[in-house]
């Protein structure tokens, strides 16, 4: 245990020492990353200015909806996105071997030593947002509220690192699965908005097909008090298991594809 | 000496999705059943001693790195045992690759961007080597790949040559009971290749590591592997020692009589004659137990002899035979 805590400090130090290699691409991403959110959110701001309210929820409900969004997505990628969509090359260029011939689990040795500290912009901009919007919504802040919040976070950030390692996993058998995440990051994007506002299929997609309603819309309606299409009652419950059930599967679907993985030629 | 590598009627069918054509095709071939089968590797058996050192050799698409995956954990065989120190690798990989070296030709383990030492202290970590022993390691390879000068450069900046010793060096960091390497000289100079070669030797034969290293370069297995293991189209042909290639082919050697006038032609039974240059006759010797003498015994004292020269077959030859008398020749291998 304590030797993989040592090993993780390593690969992480050792990514960001070759992150800081290039500080001028690092800043310029951070910077880039500000600037769209912003415009994103500015948009959202702007609907709202005219129609003052979106599918039931005010302003201050959609900071809360957008910062949990932008919170559980940036601590969930930062242990994944960008190691698993480069999984493809790592494959096709037989990299993937040679993490395989190290006495360290791969999936551990894959997130931490491409661990994403360019994702802070995201954490910082979350959690600015939060805060304020925690003072703004109508919510009986308790001691059961932060843990639920908390937890839904934990849930939320597993439930997109278990959808990116799977994606990711099936790099190893199918060589190509980039593709998938522009589905992925279609459904992200609806995941920004009450869930109420979509007709019932995308409703069913976003909950039982790629869970990423559990990311942010659910647990945050829970939170507000706001109701949840088909879940109902269960919600809140659902929002707690919903990480660590897709962290399972994720678990079993990177086993599999590392025992049926073929590699590249040569 | 028990072995260290047992390998019974391996095999590795990689299956690939039938491609079909088109947009439409892509999506049929994502969900149709219908598989294309490359045979990479077909019923090959050997074991390997601890302290060998083995050169694994044939033609592009042999199965080389197949069978070099497939040691190493990293490849589950489609049918057939095989078991690494004691253990089944891929059921056992991560502790299989604590007690093994891996080194692919083709692809880096260091970390692009940072100073060679960086992956090296890395690699110390992941391999739990005592800080005494990895100080001493890496001073003793250190001094023996004429690594000083670079250890501190980013590895995006060094040459091939350079490069590969780094590689080598650290999969021989912790130690390691086995050295795997997949065409450690491809595209290395003269020079590389000789430090290389010179430098693995050392290694086998200093510190007893077992060395099983892919080539298509005869002589890395002359320089280095006493055994040679011949495979073609994912079958082992050839399992045993270069003289004994040389002689289970025939041998064949040259043999060159030189005369100060034309003797016309000649007809002997202990040689073969091959081409016929009028003063100058080359002979091929069929058998490896005839002698020179015998040949000029046969020949006997009437002729006018200038010069007589032995060639041995140059190795690249004697493989090039056994590949064209391959079919032939599987019935004399172990
Ligand atoms: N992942 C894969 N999927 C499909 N076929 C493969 C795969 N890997 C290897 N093969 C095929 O298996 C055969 C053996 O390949 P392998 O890479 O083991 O050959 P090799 O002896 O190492 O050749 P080379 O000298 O070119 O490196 C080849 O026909 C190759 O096309
Ligand atoms: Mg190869």
């Amino acid at each position: 245990m304590l030797r993989t805590v040592i090993l993780m400090r390593e690969l992480v130090r050792m990514y960001i020492r070759t992150k800081v290699e290039y500080p001028g691409a690092m800043v310029l991403g951070w910077v880039s990353q500000f600037v769209s959110y912003g415009a994103v959110y500015t948009a959202i701001a702007l609907i709202i200015a005219r129609f003052g309210m979106l599918g039931g929820w005010t302003w201050s409900d959609m900071a809360m909806l957008l910062s949990v969004h932008l919170l559980t997505y940036s601590v969930g990628a930062s242990f994944s996105f960008t190691q698993f969509r480069e999984m493809e090359d790592l494959v096709r260029q037989g990299t993937m071997d040679a993490i395989l011939v190290k006495p360290i689990g791969t999936w551990l040795y894959m997130v931490f030593s491409g661990f994403n500290i360019g994702y802070a912009g995201h954490v910082v901009l979350a959690v600015g947002l939060m805060a304020w919007a925690i003072t703004q919504v109508d919510v009986a802040w308790s001691l059961p509220t932060v843990l639920f919040l908390v937890a839904t976070l934990v849930s939320g950030a597993m439930v997109v690192c278990a959808l990116m390692t799977m994606i990711g996993a099936t790099a190893l058998v199918w060589v190509r699965s980039r593709h998938l995440y522009s589905i992925f990051f279609g459904f992200w994007e609806l995941a920004r908005y009450p869930i109420t506002i979509f007709p019932l299929p995308i409703q069913v997609l976003l909950l039982a097909v790629v869970p990423m309603g559990f990311i942010s819309t659910v647990p945050v309606a829970v939170l507000l008090g706001k109701p949840v299409p088909l879940l109902g009652d269960f919600a809140g419950l659902a929002c707690l298991l919903a990480g660590p059930v897709m962290a399972g599967l994720a678990m079993l679907h990177w086993r599999w594809c590392l025992r049926n993985y073929q590699g590249a030629g040569g | 000496m028990s072995a260290i590598i047992e390998v019974s009627g391996v095999a590795k069918t990689f299956r690939q999705p039938k491609r079909l054509p088109g947009m439409g095709g892509a999506l049929r071939s994502l969900f149709s059943r219908q598989f294309t089968e490359v045979r990479a590797v077909q019923d090959v058996s050997f074991t390997i001693a601890p302290g060998e050192a083995v050169g694994y050799l044939g033609p592009n698409g042999a199965g080389k790195s197949t069978m070099i995956k497939m040691m190493t954990g990293i490849l589950v065989p489609s049918a057939g045992t095989l078991s690494v120190l004691g253990r089944e690798p891929h059921a056992h990989r991560m502790t299989n690759a604590a007690e093994i070296g891996v080194v692919f030709g083709q692809r880096s383990q260091l970390w692009w961007d940072l100073p060679v030492r960086d992956s090296f202290d890395l690699h110390r970590h992941i391999y739990e080597v005592p800080e005494a022993r990895f100080a001493e390691n890496l001073a003793f390879l250190t001094s023996m790949l004429g690594m000083a000068d670079y250890l501190d450069r980013p590895v995006r900046q060094l040459s091939l040559g350079q490069r590969m010793r780094a590689e080598i060096a650290m999969a021989l960091l912790h130690d390691p009971k086995i050295l795997f390497l997949d065409e450690p000289t491809i595209g290395l100079d003269v020079v590389a290749k000789d430090a290389v070669r010179k430098f693995l030797a050392r290694i086998n034969r200093e510190r007893g590591t077992t060395i099983i290293l892919t080539t298509h370069d005869l002589q890395d297995i002359e320089e280095i592997c006493p055994r040679l293991i011949m495979v073609d189209d994912g079958k082992l042909l050839f399992d045993g020692e270069l003289p004994r290639l040389r002689s289970a082919l025939g041998s064949r050697r040259r043999l060159r009589l030189e005369f100060g006038t034309d003797p016309g032609p000649i007809n002997l039974t202990t040689a073969r004659l091959v081409t016929d240059d009028g003063a100058a006759k080359h002979f091929l010797l069929d058998s490896e137990d005839t002698s020179i003498l015998d040949v000029l015994t046969e020949l006997g004292n009437g002729y006018d002899l200038k010069d007589v020269t032995l060639e041995e077959p140059a190795i690249e030859e004697v493989i090039r035979t056994f590949y064209q008398s391959k079919p032939q020749l599987a019935a004399t291998t172990p």
